[in-house]
C-alpha cells in the first residue's frame, strides 16, 4: 500500500519546535543530576605515542571532594569498538595518541575533578610516532598496535601488511592500465583533504547508573543507536544480555559523530566501580580534540576517455588516515562506504578502486556525513573536470555524455532502473544560468567563474526495526519509536506518515522516543535510512492498530525490507569569484539540484539539503583541525571554524520531481545528499575563474594565493624563453 | 559570594563562586535552555540578555551580574512568545542545541537591528550565533520575521 500523506500533515509543525526554541528540551547534559552523582574528568595524554611509565594518582585521591581516580588497572581488561574492538576504556602501558584517556577523576562536582585531575602525575616514555597514512602502509617508523589482527572484528589480516585497520579493493586493475593506454585523453592525479570533525554543537555527554549492585545499569547520553550500543557496552564489559538499558535522550547534532562507544562504556564501567552513578561531560575542546573525527586523505585518481568523451576507465587509489583506533568505524569492513560510491553515477567499462585505511598515532577517525564521500567524490569530480580540459570538452557536457541513462549498469554491474543524473545536472546548470533572481548574479572583485559536480547514491532498503502504538489519557495517539531525535527531523517524519496513515490530524500525534527495554530492535539512525525504514514500519503499525480495531497497544517489529533500492543524484552549481591579489575566495553561490521522489515533509527535505551544502562548503573552504605532528592544532570552535550565518553562500534548490523510490513511502534519502559534491564544484569553479587547479582542501586564501604566485611565475618563466 | 540580581523579572539572590560563569549559575539554577558550548565566545550556544544587551555567558563572570538585569530563553519565552512563534513557523532549528541562543538573539534584534534590517545585516548580527545543522537559511527568516514584527 502506498501513503500518500496528506498535504497539511506534510506542512505541520515540528512537534518538538515550540520546546527546542522556549529551551524546555532537555539534552543529556541538561537531566536532573542523580542522587550520590560523581562528576568525571579524564586525564588525557598529551604524546601522541609513549609508553606509559607510572601513574601517581596519590594527591589527586586526596584532594577535596575526590572519590576515586581510576586507571587501567582498576577496570576490567575490556576493549571497546562498534565492528573492530580494539579501543581499551583507558590507556593500559601504552597511548596511540594525543588525548587518549590515562586516568579517570571522579570527584562530587565538575571543578573538584578538574582541580584533582591536574595533579594526576603521569610519567611517560615517549616513542616515534607512526604518522602520515603513506608512511604507516610501509610500517614507518614502527607499528601503532604489536597485533592489530587479533582483535575481534578484525578485518585486516596479517598478511595484510603493517598498520592496516581495512583493505577494500573492487574492480580491475590492470584492465583499466590497459584502457587507459589507448585513451584519446587521460589524466592522472593526486588530490588531499584534512581531518575534520563532524562540527555538532552539543559536546558528548553520558551520565551512567548502576542498579542491583552494579549488575545492571542504565544510561543516558548522546548516542544516534542505542540498540547497537547496548549491545556493544554489553560485548566490551562481558555483561549480560539485559543488562545495559539506554534511555532515551535527543541529540545536539550528529552527523555521524554520536555513534560513539567508548566513552559510553568507559561511564558504565565507572559507574560499576564506584557502585555510583556517573556522568561525564565532554568540554568541547575535549570533544573536537579527542573524539572521533573525519578521515584525512590521499586519492590518486586515474581518467580517461575517447575521442568523443566517453570515458574509457577509472582508477581511485585512496589511503585514508584511520587514526589510532578502528572503533568508531560501524560497518562490517570497517572501511568508508562512501569511497565504493565515487564511480556510480557514470558509466565506465572499467573500472578499480582500492580504499585502504591506516593506523597512525593519531585522534581516531570515525564516519562523518556519507563518510569517504566527500573526499573521494572531491577527486574524482575534479579529475573529470580536468579530463574535459585536456580533452577540450566543456565540463557539464563531458559529465552529460557519461552519466547513466535508466537501465544503465553502474561500475559495479548493478542496473539501476531509473538514473537521472542527466536531468539533475540540467536543472542545476538551469538554476544557474537563470541570473534574473539576483543572488546568482555574479558580482563583487575578483576574477569569477562556475563549476560543477555530481554525486550518485543509492537509497538504502529499510532495515530490521520495531514500533508500539497506544492510546494516552487525553485521546491522543502515543508512538513510541527507538530512535533519537538527532536533529533531521526523523520524529517528525514518523508523526507525519502515521498521521496520514491513520487518516487524523499530526498534533494528535505524540512521538516519543523509549528506552531500549521498551522495544524488541533497531539498527539505529544513519545510513540515510530513517525515512525508508520508519515509514515501511509506520505503515505495518497502522494496518495493525486498524486490526486491533484502534485500541490497546499495538507492536509491529518488521523484518528488513527486500526490493530494489534506488539511486538519487545531487548536482551542484558553484559561483566563486577570487581576489588575485590576495587569493581570497568568495563563493557567491551554490544551486543544488536534487533528485527526488515523493517528500514526506518539505520542510526537513530541506533543511537537509541546505544544512549539507553549508557542511560541503565548509570542508571545500575552511574546514580543516590542522593535526600535524600526532598533535590537533584546531582544537577549539574559534580555530577549527565552521562557516557562520555571514559566510555562508547563497543557496538556491532545485528539486527534480517525479522520481521513483524505495519503499512504503516511495523516498528518496537526501541527508547525505548536498554536503558531497560541494567542494568539487567550489575547486571548478576556481579554475574557471583563475586557471589554477586546486588539488587540497580546504581552499584558503594563503593555498590560493600561492597556487596563484606559482603560476604567474610559471607563465612568466615560460614567457622568458627563447 | 553573595550575589544579587534580576533573573527573568524575578529577584534572585544566590551564593556563587567569584570564577563561576553566568552560564554556570544559570545551569545550576535548573536554566538548561542556556546551553555550555565552545566556552570561548564563539559558538553562542550560552547567549543570554544582560541589561537587554546579549552576551556570551560563558564569558561573562557571574559576580558581573551583580544589580543587573538577567533574561534567560526561558524568560524571554514567557516575556516573547513571538519569537517562540517565529522560529517555530520558520521551522530555524533542527537539532535545536543552537536555537536557544538564536531565540535570545532575535528578541535583543528588535531593538538593536530594527525592522528594516537588510538579509546581510541579520546575518552579521548572527556571526556569533552558529548553527550546523540548518545552513542558517531558515534562521535567517525567522530572526527576519521578528525584526519585521
Ligand atoms: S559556550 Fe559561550 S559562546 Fe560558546
Ligand atoms: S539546529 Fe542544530 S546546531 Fe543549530
Amino acid at each position: 500500500m502506498t501513503v500518500e500523506p496528506a498535504l497539511d500533515a506534510r506542512l505541520a509543525p515540528r512537534p518538538d519546535a515550540a520546546a527546542k526554541a522556549s529551551g524546555a528540551t532537555l539534552y543529556a547534559a541538561d537531566l536532573p543530576a542523580p542522587e550520590g552523582l560523581l562528576e568525571v574528568v579524564l586525564v588525557r595524554s598529551p604524546h601522541p605515542r609513549a609508553r606509559v611509565v607510572r601513574v601517581s594518582t596519590a594527591e589527586a585521591v586526596a584532594a577535596p571532594g575526590v572519590a576515586a581516580v581510576v586507571t587501567a588497572g582498576d577496570l576490567p581488561d575490556a576493549l571497546a569498538g562498534r565492528r573492530v574492538r580494539d579501543m581499551p576504556l583507558l590507556a593500559r602501558d601504552v597511548v596511540r595518541f594525543s588525548g587518549e584517556p590515562v586516568a579517570a577523576v571522579l570527584a562530587g562536582t565538575r571543578r573538584e575533578a578538574e582541580s584533582a585531575a591536574a595533579l594526576v602525575e603521569v610519567d611517560y616514555d615517549e616513542l616515534p610516532p607512526v604518522l602520515g597514512a603513506e608512511r604507516a602502509l610501509e610500517g614507518r617508523p614502527g607499528t601503532v598496535h604489536d597485533a592489530p589482527w587479533e582483535y575481534p572484528g578484525a578485518v585486516a589480516g596479517e598478511d595484510a601488511g603493517p598498520n592496516v585497520q581495512s583493505v577494500v579493493a573492487e574492480g580491475d586493475r590492470a584492465g583499466v592500465a590497459e584502457a587507459l593506454g589507448r585513451a584519446a585523453h587521460a589524466v592522472s592525479a593526486v588530490y588531499r583533504t584534512p581531518s575534520g570533525q563532524h562540527g555538532y554543537l552539543e559536546p558528548h555527554a553520558w551520565v551512567a547508573v548502576p542498579l542491583a549492585g552494579g549488575r545492571r545499569l542504565r544510561l543516558w547520553g548522546t548516542t544516534k543507536s542505542p540498540y547497537r550500543l547496548r549491545d556493544q557496552i554489553v560485548a566490551c564489559l562481558g555483561l549480560d544480555a539485559g543488562a545495559v538499558e539506554i534511555e532515551p535522550v535527543p541529540l545536539g547534532g550528529d552527523f555521524g559523530g554520536k555513534g560513539d562507544v567508548v566513552d559510553a562504556s568507559l561511564c558504565a564501567a565507572l559507574a560499576r566501580h564506584t557502585g555510583r552513578p556517573v556522568r561525564l561531560l565532554l568540554r568541547s575542546a575535549e570533544d573536537l580534540a579527542a573524539t572521533d573525527a573525519r578521515h584525512p586523505s590521499v586519492i590518486a585518481v586515474r581518467l580517461g576517455c575517447d575521442g568523443s568523451g566517453r570515458f574509457v576507465g577509472l582508477e581511485v587509489d585512496a589511503v585514508f588516515d584511520g587514526g589510532a583506533y578502528a572503533a568508531a568505524k560501524p560497518i562490517p569492513s570497517v572501511n568508508l562506504h562512501g569511497a565504493l560510491e565515487c564511480a556510480l553515477g557514470y558509466r565506465f567499462p572499467v573500472f578499480s578502486l582500492r580504499s585502504r585505511v591506516a593506523y597512525t598515532n593519531t585522534l581516531p577517525k570515525g564516519h562523518m556525513r556519507a563518510p569517504g564521500a566527500p573526499q573521494v567524490v572531491f577527486a574524482v569530480e575534479s579529475a573529470v573536470d580536468e579530463l574535459a580540459a585536456a580533452g577540450g570538452f566543456e565540463p557539464a557536457d563531458l559529465r552529460r555524455r557519461n552519466l547513466l541513462h535508466d537501465g544503465d549498469a553502474d561500475a559495479y554491474g548493478h542496473r539501476w532502473p531509473e538514473a537521472r543524473g542527466i536531468q539533475t545536472l540540467d536543472a542545476a546548470l538551469a538554476a544557474a544560468a537563470d541570473a534574473g533572481d539576483g543572488s546568482l548574479a555574479a558580482v563583487g572583485t575578483g576574477v569569477v567563474g562556475t563549476g560543477v559536480a555530481v554525486y550518485a547514491r543509492p537509497t538504502p532498503l529499510p532495515q530490521s526495526t520495531s514500533l508500539q502504538l497506544g492510546r494516552l489519557p487525553d485521546g491522543r495517539l502515543e508512538v513510541a519509536v527507538p530512535i533519537p531525535e538527532t536533529g533531521t527531523g526523523n520524529h517528525a517524519v514518523v508523526q507525519v506518515q502515521l498521521a496520514s496513515a491513520l487518516g487524523v490530524a499530526p498534533d494528535t500525534v505524540v512521538v516519543r522516543q523509549v528506552s531500549t527495554g521498551s522495544l524488541p530492535r533497531d539498527p539505529g539512525v544513519g545510513g540515510s535510512r530513517v525515512t525508508v525504514g520508519m515509514s515501511a514500519a509506520v505503515a505495518r503499525l497502522a494496518e495493525a492498530w486498524r486490526e486491533g480495531g484502534g485500541q490497546g497497544t499495538v507492536s509491529v517489529e518488521v523484518p528488513a525490507g527486500s526490493g530494489a533500492p534506488a539511486l538519487a543524484y545531487c548536482a551542484q552549481v558553484a559561483r566563486v569569484a577570487v581576489d588575485p591579489e590576495t587569493g581570497e575566495l568568495r563563493v557567491l553561490a551554490v544551486v543544488t539540484a536534487v533528485d527526488v521522489a515523493d517528500i514526506v515533509r518539505p520542510r526537513s527535505h530541506q533543511l537537509q539539503i541546505d544544512g549539507g551544502t553549508v557542511m560541503g562548503f565548509g570542508f571545500a573552504s575552511m574546514e580543516d583541525l590542522l593535526e600535524d605532528e600526532g598533535q590537533v592544532w584546531a582544537s577549539n570552535l574559534g580555530e577549527f571554524r565552521i562557516p557562520s550565518a555571514a559566510d555562508v553562500p547563497a543557496l538556491r534548490t532545485v528539486l527534480v520531481t517525479g522520481g521513483r523510490g524505495v519503499g512504503e513511502a516511495n523516498v528518496k534519502s537526501v541527508g547525505e545528499l548536498a554536503n558531497v559534491p560541494t567542494a568539487a564544484a567550489i575547486a571548478n569553479a576556481v579554475f574557471d575563474a583563475t586557471g589554477v587547479r586546486i588539488r587540497t582542501l580546504p581552499v584558503t586564501a594563503e593555498h590560493l594565493w600561492s597556487a596563484l604566485q606559482e603560476r604567474a611565475a610559471a607563465a612568466a618563466g615560460a614567457g622568458s624563453l627563447p | 559570594m553573595r550575589l544579587r540580581f534580576t533573573l527573568n523579572g524575578e529577584p534572585q539572590e544566590l551564593d556563587a563562586s567569584p570564577t563561576a560563569s553566568l552560564t554556570e549559575v544559570l545551569r545550576s539554577l535548573g536554566l538548561t535552555g542556556t546551553k555550555e558550548g565552545c566556552r570561548i565566545g564563539v559558538c553562542g550556544l550560552c547567549t543570554v540578555l544582560v541589561d537587554d544587551l546579549p552576551v556570551s555567558s560563558c564569558l561573562f563572570l557571574a559576580p558581573c551580574a551583580e544589580g543587573r538585569q538577567v533574561w534567560t530563553v526561558e524568560g524571554l519565552a514567557r516575556r516573547d512568545p513571538a519569537v517562540v512563534a517565529a522560529f517555530v513557523e520558520h521551522e530555524g532549528m533542527q537539532c535545536g542545541i543552537c536555537t536557544p541562543g538564536q531565540v535570545v538573539m532575535a528578541s535583543a534584534a528588535r531593538s538593536e537591528l530594527g525592522a528594516g534590517a537588510a538579509e546581510a545585516e541579520i546575518r552579521e548580527y548572527l556571526i556569533g550565533n552558529l548553527c550546523r545543522c540548518t545552513g542558517y537559511q531558515s534562521i535567517v527568516m525567522a530572526l527576519g520575521s521578528v525584526v519585521a514584527g
